[in-house]
């Protein structure tokens, strides 16, 4: 279980985060709306340890990540995929995916790198391995990205807004396989601006405003008139996106 | 006087052999100069306050002091309060200390220019520092650094030359020796002119292959 406890996090004397809770099953595919500024990423990078709380706890499987000895553990079971992607730049597809299995979970080699291909293979780059970064297409090194985060057999896989600097093609290839991962049972936390597929693949959604959790509801309650969308915010929030 | 090279024919092994010094002097010192200015480029990214104003004073200390005077300091000041250190040696050490200076600006930049969200990837994997550094942050920064470190090596083959001066028989050094014993100093120094030419080109042009194999994802991009 992931799990998110009146967590506050404030930059400056800007509050960002005030007071969140959230609470993530296995299998469970949860995703946060929310409108630009209200706080997604920097919850995101709240669980993954590369924010400081001020206030609250966060946990993975029980390990605290404000605690730096099990920080590392929690981290061994969340994967993170970037809206940037951040590929390491002088590796290759397979080099990127194999690195962390080898270096952190102490995998033999040949081992990382045979799961590796099978992973691009999945994505469908199997033939794209021995390619760096810079000689793929966005929608093909976000696959990678998300390769990347599953070659760590995460429990959890965070996603920032994994499409928003794709065109619509690429975008449609990285859902795809976000909704087959979906399918398999793959926990997530999804941040994202496609509502449309929000809806589909999402057990719960979330909406964040001005870093107060103001809606957690299941997928169908979410859209419901007597739900989500009873919240003016809520309803603003998707009549503004749908016109976009 | 005309310009006869055949004189120097029964010198040629002699100057190949200062030619020589010249190179072990430089690979040499470019291997301590390249390790400490990794050393200091980290240094100077501390987080510790003395650790980083210590490292920025030697940058600026031996980028401001002509290298001749930092080299007479080892070889002619030390012995003075009972430091000796033979001329090939303090030779090194010095080109060394004073590359070190520039490599550090090098690789300096190159990590600074490193995308943070790169390290963001690498720390949330789980990577250990160490490994980040070596792995990930090392061989990107030298992927940038690499031109501006041969830069460094080329001046440093020029400033070999000073070596000389402590009696350090190197390229230079051995020329000098063949011009007084020949009487022409106008052959032999056209022949140091066009060796040292030679070399630094040669120099260039492995920085660029290396430039090239570092950058090869860009390369196969761009054709
Ligand atoms: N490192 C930082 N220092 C200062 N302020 C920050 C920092 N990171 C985020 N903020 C501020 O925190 C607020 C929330 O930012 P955050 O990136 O979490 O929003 P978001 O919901 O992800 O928005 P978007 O949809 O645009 O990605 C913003 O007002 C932002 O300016
Ligand atoms: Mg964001």
């Amino acid at each position: 279980m992931l799990k998110v406890e009146n967590v506050k996090k404030a930059f400056g004397p800007v509050t960002v985060l005030d007071g969140v809770n959230l609470t993530v099953n296995p299998g469970e595919v949860v995703s946060i709306l929310g409108s630009s500024g209200s706080g997604k990423s920097t919850l995101i990078r709240c669980i993954n340890g590369l924010e400081k709380l001020n206030a609250g706890k966060i946990t993975v499987d029980d390990f605290d990540v404000s605690k730096p000895k099990e920080l590392a553990e929690a981290r061994k079971r969340s994967g993170t995929v970037f809206q940037l992607f951040n590929l390491y730049p002088h590796m290759t597809a397979l080099q990127n995916i194999t690195l962390a299995p080898i270096e952190v979970l102490k995998r033999p080699k040949a081992e990382a790198e045979a799961e590796g291909r099978a992973l691009l293979t999945q994505v469908g780059l199997g033939d794209r391995a021995d390619a760096y970064p810079a000689q793929l297409s966005g929608g093909q090194r976000q696959r990678v990205g998300i390769c990347r985060a599953l070659a760590m057999k995460p429990r959890y896989l965070l996603l920032d807004e994994v499409t928003s600097a794709l065109d619509p093609e690429m975008t449609s290839e990285v859902l795809d396989i976000l909704a087959k991962l979906a399918k398999d049972g793959t926990t997530m936390v999804f941040v994202t601006h496609e509502i449309e597929f929000a809806r589909q693949i999402s057990n719960r959604i979330v909406f964040l405003e001005k870093g107060v959790l103001l809606v957690d509801l299941p997928t169908e309650k979410f859209f419901a008139a007597d739900g989500g969308l009873a919240q003016p915010r809520v309803a603003q929030f998707l009549s503004k996106m749908r016109k976009d | 006087m005309r310009l006869d090279l055949t004189i120097l024919i029964p010198h040629l092994g002699f100057l190949a052999e200062g030619a020589l010094l010249t190179l072990e002097a430089c690979a040499l010192a470019l291997i301590g100069s390249v390790i400490l200015g990794m050393l200091v480029a980290i240094a100077r990214t501390s987080s510790s306050k003395w650790i980083s104003r210590l490292a920025f004073l030697y940058v600026d200390l031996f980028r401001n002091i002509p290298f001749i005077v930092q080299l007479f300091f080892f070889y002619y000041g030390l012995p003075e309060i009972g430091i000796y250190i033979d001329a090939f040696t303090t030779g090194v050490v010095a080109l060394s200390i004073a590359g070190g200076a520039y490599a550090s600006d090098a690789i300096r930049a190159g990590i600074l220019a490193i995308d943070n969200g790169i390290l963001e990837a690498a720390e949330v994997s789980g990577l250990s520092k160490r490994v980040t550094f070596t792995r990930i942050v090392l061989p990107i920064a030298l992927r940038t650094s690499v031109r501006p470190l041969g830069s460094v090596l080329i001046n440093m083959i020029l400033t070999s030359s000073i070596l000389s001066t402590i009696t350090l028989n190197e390229l230079t050094g051995q020329a000098k020796i063949v011009a007084s014993d020949t009487f022409r100093p106008f052959e032999v120094y056209v022949v140091l002119l066009v060796v040292y030419a030679a070399l630094t080109y040669l120099v260039s042009l492995g920085i660029t292959l290396l430039h090239r194999r570092l950058n090869r994802d860009l390369q196969e991009q761009v054709s």
